[in-house]
């Protein structure tokens, strides 16, 4: 967009001691938020090198020992979650003020940069509303259901090589099972509230889930035919020479779609459409159940990107500068690409978030039952074609 | 207003029924629609208003005609002046006070400022429906300007109280002419813009292409007009119908277009836009920089007994007034007519089977104002 | 049959005042003569009844025409005329709502923009802006002769009533 005038003189514009908070200030905003990265860089290496380091040290990497381990990893987990979200809702919110010619979230911090905790804090003290007409347990369960099936995602993510929960050889089945779980979640929540609008936005999003949770699995299968694993690390693994964006580049495309779709992301994001259904399946919510989705949303929108990254842009892979693979230090210039990478994914949809209209639903489901299985089948059968030829 | 809802009918199971606003972020204010929902089709749908009924007509009834003007104002609150026109012009009738050739182009460029600032808003509000965030701030900026432009001269931003029986209440700023020049080429700017977010968009072609057909006749029976009636294939526009002020002396184009959906109510707002900006800039040349602004109006308005009815093209189509004087210094009866009242009663006729987000495309491109409708 | 009515022209528009009875028989050859664009309904309290008046235009050659019609307070009944233009259903509703005309044949008349359970009509002359009755206010007579008849002809091939509809 061109530049505006913003004329200046009709503003008020509060000081407090001399420091004006409304003044842009682009390398402190990089700097709050390269604070945020490093933050969560240092948890992912407390997390997969520095935990498993202490247990081995003091030989408790074994029995009992292996399950404490796990259980403080899943912990630490738990904090870089939420380190995530405070991250990604404070980008959103500078982002969307950058795009619309405003400026975000100013006050409260270096640019604005502890805002999103202010947040947190207000939605911890607020009243979590049971509505009279809703089915408490459900009620109740339903913000659990989807924190639990996204954060579960986590388990098979790998941060580096080696630096991953769960390195089991049935990665892509596993998150197939636990990311459709997600979609309970918001379902139990709609349908409970006791709410019209949030029982519309509960069948939306089980009518959505059927349109791109088989375009997803199909392009899952073509990224296992391709890299002749079902093992996220393995599939990282086999990129090593070519990244696989190049060679599946349809199935790409069509995961990018659904996972706009999976994440309920404008310009699919008809289970909340704010202005259709007020706020749909979570209107009745506040309180930390209400944050729970909410952090089950932005959790989402850190590992649909770090899919991507995983499966077509080669994971942890960059020069590593003669550091030695397998090294602490290889494993956390790694992980730091892997963060790097993903921080591009979420952009771009960041940057979709801030441009488009929403569609209508069953455009989606037109578009994901006409167009994207029938080319996401393709796509499989081409893949498994070049890979009989060229591998 | 009504308590009323809808009754469920006997043994249908399948339909479920909605209770569509007052509160509701998309009815652009205080809309109630009771829909019945089967599934994501609408199977009935019974608008109800009021919720912002002041009663303007009665209360005009108890002030004097100087003192009906600012009143108003508070019913199209988005487009100004505009609202103060059809009652000047009516009592200016009346009376037979005659307007400076100046007044009346300082009037017409407010006229046509004002029905930039409401296009822009309803671009804006419309996104914001089709779930477009960031536009809506991009024409609040634009918006900005207008409002800033008519600050300086009028003293008042959105309710500015400026027209006056007989030309305008003061002289406009010195800077006017060139800030509105200034505007203009901004604004030129920012429509490519606008088109490419807007007009070129595939998901708003998705969302609005086919959605909400409204046939000429029925558009015309309904009472309809505006840009919605002009998007049904009607080229009535009370400028050129029924000229008032500088319009006889401009040129400009009426858009219409033959296929009446809800993109064509897109598009002919769109292109009002731009013949709004071809008007102004010719105002720029034609209008005198110093002269007088108002015209011999008696200091204490009687007009004698009779009663008038005109009408103005405003943004969201003919609105009119309706004023029964009865020779004193207070008028007998006002009674408006609003475009967006009008405008708004073909809800049924396009809600009805078509699914619930088109709906809210739908009530977008027919741009209601709520001050207008419930008065 | 004979449409007892007067017709006046005030600026630029004919303006017809009409019997009760032939307000709807008006109406449809208003309609028939092609005024096909409803502008508003207005409801009157003029003090001594209640007066409904009627925009209409006609598109194409811009013709415009104002009908009205007045009714007394005890029996404020007049024809509706939604089947005819559809657009002057919520004007007619308002009208009621407002000063209590009530339309016969209306398809839905409730109140508009007040709540169903609202007791008076506010725009009636006895109430005051806070809805209270105002002392000492009384109807005015009737007109004599009704609003309707049409003034003495000064010479006798001058306006024939009924013949309307064309603009001049």
């Amino acid at each position: 967009m061109s530049q505006i005038p913003i004329p200046e003189d009709r503003h008020f514009r509060p000081r407090l001691f001399g420091y004006d908070p409304q003044k842009s200030r682009p390398w402190l905003e990089r700097a709050v938020y390269s604070a945020y990265v490093f933050v969560f860089w240092l948890l992912v290496i407390t997390t997969y090198a520095g935990v498993p380091a202490l247990f081995g040290a003091l030989g408790w990497d074994s029995g009992w020992g292996f399950v404490f381990m796990r259980a403080l990893q899943v912990v630490l987990l738990f904090l870089l979650s939420a380190v995530l979200a405070l991250l990604l809702i404070l980008v959103l919110r500078k982002y969307l003020g950058k795009v619309q010619e405003r400026f975000g979230p100013m006050h409260y911090g270096p640019a604005g940069g502890i805002q999103t905790i202010f947040d947190a804090l207000k939605l911890l003290a607020k009243e979590d509303f049971v509505p009279a007409a809703a089915d408490v347990l459900t009620f109740r369960l339903a913000p659990a259901v989807t924190f639990v099936a996204s954060f579960a995602m986590f388990a098979v993510i790998p941060f580096a090589s080696g630096w991953v929960l769960a390195d089991t050889n049935v990665g892509l089945v596993y998150l197939i099972a636990v990311s459709t779980l997600s979609t309970y979640g918001v379902l139990l929540g709609g349908v409970s509230s006791g709410n019209k609008w949030a029982l519309i936005g509960a069948l939306r999003a089980g009518a959505q889930m059927v349109s791109y949770e088989i375009p997803l699995a199909l392009v899952f299968l073509t990224v296992a035919v391709w890299s002749g694993t079902l093992s996220l690390s393995g599939i990282v693994d086999a990129q090593l020479g070519l990244w696989n964006f190049l060679p599946l580049a349809l199935p790409f495309v069509l995961y990018v779609i659904a996972s706009l779709a999976e994440l309920k992301h404008i310009p699919f994001d008809f289970p909340e459409a704010e202005s259709e259904l007020i706020a749909g399946y979570n209107v009745e919510y506040s309180g930390m159940s209400f944050a729970f989705f909410f952090l089950a949303e932005f959790v989402e929108l850190f590992l649909l990107p770090a899919l991507i990254v995983v499966f077509f842009f080669g994971g942890w892979h960059g020069p590593l500068f003669g550091l030695e693979p397998g090294s602490l230090a290889a494993g956390a210039l790694e992980s730091l690409y892997f963060t790097l990478k993903t921080a591009v994914w979420v952009w771009i949809f960041l940057w979709i978030r801030a441009t488009l209209p929403r569609y209508r639903d069953d455009q989606l489901m037109e578009f994901a039952w006409k167009a994207m299985i029938p080319l996401a089948l393709f796509g499989l059968v081409l893949a498994a074609y070049m890979r009989l030829i060229w591998r | 207003m009504s308590t009323m809802n809808l009754e469920p009918v006997p043994g249908r199971t399948d339909e479920m029924i909605v209770n569509m606003g007052p509160q509701h972020p998309a009815t652009h204010g205080v809309l109630r629609v009771v829909l019945g929902l089967e599934g994501e089709r609408i199977t009935r749908a019974v608008p109800h208003i009021g919720y912002l009924h002041r009663n303007h007509e009665k209360i005009e009834e108890a002030r004097t005609y100087p003192m009906v003007i600012p009143y108003t104002d508070r019913m199209d609150y988005v487009s100004g002046t505009q609202n103060e026109l059809p009652f000047v012009l009516a009592i200016e009738d009346m009376l037979g006070v005659e307007v400076p050739d100046r007044a009346r182009k300082i009037r017409t460029m407010f006229f046509e400022l004002f029905r930039l600032a409401s296009h822009l808003v309803w671009m804006g509000t419309a996104m914001l429906d089709l779930g477009a965030i960031s536009p809506f701030l991009y024409t609040f900026w634009d918006r900005e300007i207008i409002l800033g432009i008519v600050e300086k001269t009028a003293g008042a931003r959105m309710l500015p109280n400026y027209y006056t029986f007989g030309g305008v209440r003061r002289d406009v700023h010195p800077d006017f002419f060139k800030e509105v020049a200034d505007l203009l080429d901004h604004l030129e700017r920012r429509m490519v813009d606008y088109e490419h977010l807007v007009l070129e968009s595939p998901v708003v072609h998705a969302r609005t292409i086919g959605v909400g057909v409204l046939s000429k006749e029925r558009a015309i029976a309904r009472g309809v007009s505006g840009p919605v009636l002009r998007a049904s294939g009607v080229a009535y526009d009370v400028r050129k119908a029924f000229p008032y002020d500088a319009y006889p002396d401009v040129e400009f184009e009426i858009p219409t277009s033959p296929d009446g959906d809800t993109y064509a109510r897109f598009w002919v707002r769109f292109q009002e836009m731009y013949q709004s900006i071809r008007i102004l800039r010719q105002l720029l040349e034609l209008t005198p920089k110093t002269g007088p602004f108002k015209g011999k109006a008696p200091a204490r308005i009687k007009p004698p007994a009779g009663e008038r009815y005109r009408a103005v093209e405003n943004s969201r189509g003919e609105l009119g007034v309706f004023v029964i004087s009865d020779g004193t210094d207070k008028p007998y009866r006002v009674k408006h007519r609003g475009a967006a009242f009008s405008n708004l009663q073909i809800i049924p006729d396009l809600f009805i089977g078509a699914k619930f987000s088109d709906a809210i495309a739908i009530l977008s491109s027919l741009d209601p104002v709520f001050g207008e409708i419930d008065r | 049959m004979e449409l007892r009515l007067k017709q006046e022209r005030l600026f630029d528009e004919d303006i017809y005042t009409v019997h009760p009875e032939d307000y709807r028989a008006l109406c449809e050859k208003l309609k028939a003569d092609g005024f096909d664009f409803p502008r508003a309904v207005s409801g009157i309290d003029t003090g001594y009844g209640l007066r409904v008046t009627l925009h209409l235009t006609r598109l194409h050659d811009r013709a415009k025409v104002t009908v009205r019609t007045d009714v007394r307070y005890e029996n404020p009944v007049v024809a509706s005329v939604t089947d005819l233009w559809p657009g002057v259903e919520w004007y007619e509703r308002e009208a009621y709502d407002m000063l209590g005309v009530r339309f016969s044949g209306h398809p839905d008349l409730r109140r508009i923009l007040l709540e169903d359970e609202w007791e008076l009509h506010p725009l009636l002359k006895r109430y005051d802006t806070g809805g209270y009755p105002i002392p000492g206010w009384e109807p005015k007579a009737w007109p004599d002769p009704d609003p309707w008849t049409p003034p003495p002809p000064p010479e006798p091939e001058a306006g024939e009533a009924g013949e309307g509809g064309e603009a001049s």
